[in-house]
């Protein structure tokens, strides 16, 4: 378990959900069914973020709902650095009320030979900030849908998704719908693909027709390791208004052979340089993630998968 | 040091090095000159091991052994250093993270233990400050976004920092500007311990006023046609390539 501080609150999804360390300011309610536990949580205003670490040590397979709720001005970290042996089967319902800022990080890594599943929907009121940073493996089939809806003006949602695919297979999925006024969106994703893993990739913008002053940002990227490995990736836009700033960009390829000769210039032999140019590929949009804490363990996360 | 015998080169099955024979000992600096498309840079890519540069005939002999047969890495681990006409750029990779990098793969094919953290750091602040490179530098991705003059700077301190016995240095003069040029000039100087070897591939003379050459060699036709010594630099520079 990773140490946290006061104000966390750890749950262990198994068998039988355990709580810990619960603050006053999250209130939790669980319904625990063997075959699939529901968690409610209700993070209630405070000056400081509270914190919710996700864990598993089970190898059982599991299937849980989430449904999480920040009323108005509360924040939230919800970090889940669980490894999955199992197969699960994740759903998560947020609401964020006006002016609350939500943080999710998910630093997973999953057994090869499962199935996984998760999905999310994150509803927006006004002036609320969500980052969603998701870090994965992929598994021998996985899905990872967030549907994101920014239903009132000035809401804000910056996601990056990274997958480090090796013989494994990820099928991601961004739904962003902008159906208020001024409302902003910015969605990086960046893929490796080795052996003969397929991931895939498909991101759509939809602006609704009475949503001016909107600004959304896309773009995806994939590097194909090795001949049997696949990388697909589709931008979609759906624009209903003109007064709208909108960039999408999607490119895949192979790497630079220029670069890697750079590297065995310098003494590096192909496999360190190949590592190397992983990194730096996957590392790239690392500067998204303002909280120093997580940025550095998105950097371990990269630097001890690739 | 090296020793270049009846060399032939291909590249998409072109060929761009004809019969070349050259030979540099401890401590030389030499200079090939030529205009542009004589097969200069080729010569300083297919020694550093660049995939696709077909060496079709002849054989390389560095520090007593066979240069050709060997990974481009591994040139590099024996003490080959190919400074780059246009260094390549790394998002994603601090400066310091690389150099450091680099240096730890030197070290461990000399059996030693990865640089300490703080040895490193002491040592990329003494060799910044030689060269006049901010530490800020080095917290910027590999390259990216550098200027001319800091790119080639950065060529300088790996080439120091890596500590090479023959050090290829392709047009290392392109695109600095007169300070960049003396400085970077000067810090290679520095570099001339009387046992390290050079190969410089330069356009023209302003470079080796700076760099002062031991045997000046003009490539044509990808061999070289004519060699020299310093003063051989300065006719072309007066004549051009076309008058010999």
């Amino acid at each position: 378990m990773k140490s946290v501080s006061s104000l966390d609150c750890v749950i262990e999804i198994s068998e039988k959900i355990n709580i810990q360390n619960s603050s006053d300011e999250i209130k939790i309610n669980c319904s625990n069914s063997e075959s699939s536990p529901t968690i409610d949580i209700e993070i209630k205003k405070s000056k400081i973020n509270n914190r919710i670490h996700l864990t598993c040590n089970e190898k059982q397979d599991i299937k849980a709902a989430i449904n999480l709720q920040i009323h108005n001005n509360a924040t939230l970290e919800f970090i889940d650095e669980a490894n999955y042996e199992g197969a699960t089967d994740i759903k998560m319902n947020t609401i964020m009320r006006p002016n609350a800022v939500f943080e999710l990080y998910r630093f997973n890594k999953f057994n090869v030979s499962t199935k996984n599943s998760f999905v999310h929907n994150c509803d927006l009121q006004s002036n609320c900030i969500f980052r969603d940073f998701n870090f994965s493996n992929g598994s021998k089939e996985m899905s990872n849908i967030t549907k994101i809806s920014l239903n009132e003006k000035n809401s804000k949602y910056i996601g990056s998704g990274v997958v480090i695919a090796d013989s494994t297979n990820c099928k991601n999925q961004l739904d962003i719908s902008h159906m208020s006024q001024s409302a902003i969106s910015d969605c990086s994703f960046k893929t490796v693909s080795r052996g003969k893993s397929n991931v895939t990739f498909k991101g759509k913008v939809f602006v609704d027709d009475d949503c001016s002053d909107t600004v959304s940002s896309q773009i995806s990227k994939g590097l194909v390791m090795s001949d049997e490995s696949k990388i697909n990736l589709t931008p979609i836009l759906e624009i209903n208004n003109d007064d709208v700033v909108c960039s999408h960009g999607a490119a895949s390829g192979k790497p630079d052979d220029s670069v890697l000769f750079y590297l065995a210039s310098r003494g590096i032999e192909k496999s360190d340089a190949e590592k190397l140019y992983m990194q730096g590929f996957l590392s790239e949009f690392l500067n998204k993630i303002e909280n120093v804490q997580m940025q550095s363990k998105a950097r371990d996360y990269i630097n001890q998968n690739c | 040091m090296l020793e270049i015998k009846n060399l032939d080169v291909s590249v998409e099955d072109k060929q761009i090095i004809k019969n070349l024979n050259l030979k540099i000992g401890p401590g030389e600096v030499h200079a090939i000159m030529g205009p542009n498309g004589s097969g200069k840079s080729t010569i300083a890519h297919t020694l550093a091991g660049k995939p696709n540069y077909l060496v079709e005939a002849g054989n390389v002999d560095f520090k007593n052994e066979d240069l050709i047969a060997k990974d481009p890495y591994e040139r590099s681990l024996l003490g080959l250093f190919l400074a780059f006409q246009y260094p390549i750029e790394l998002p994603g990779v601090t400066n310091a993270s690389y150099l450091k990098q680099i240096l730890n793969a030197h070290r461990k094919s000399r059996g030693e233990n990865p640089i300490d953290a703080g040895e490193f750091l002491k040592i990329l602040k003494e060799k910044s400050r030689n060269l006049n490179i901010p530490m800020e530098m080095h917290s910027r991705f590999v390259n990216a976004g550098f200027s001319g003059g800091e790119k080639k700077k950065n060529e300088v301190l790996q080439m120091d920092l890596l500590n090479p016995s023959l050090i290829i240095m392709d047009e290392t003069d392109s695109g600095l500007d007169v300070d960049a040029l003396k400085s970077t000039s000067e810090a290679v100087n520095k570099l001339r311990d009387g046992k390290r070897s050079f190969l410089i591939i330069t356009h023209y003379l302003r470079l080796l006023e700076y760099i002062e050459p031991d045997h000046v060699h003009v490539f044509g036709d990808g061999s070289i046609i004519e060699s020299g010594d310093k003063s051989l630099a300065s006719r072309i520079d007066n004549e051009g390539y076309e008058v010999k």
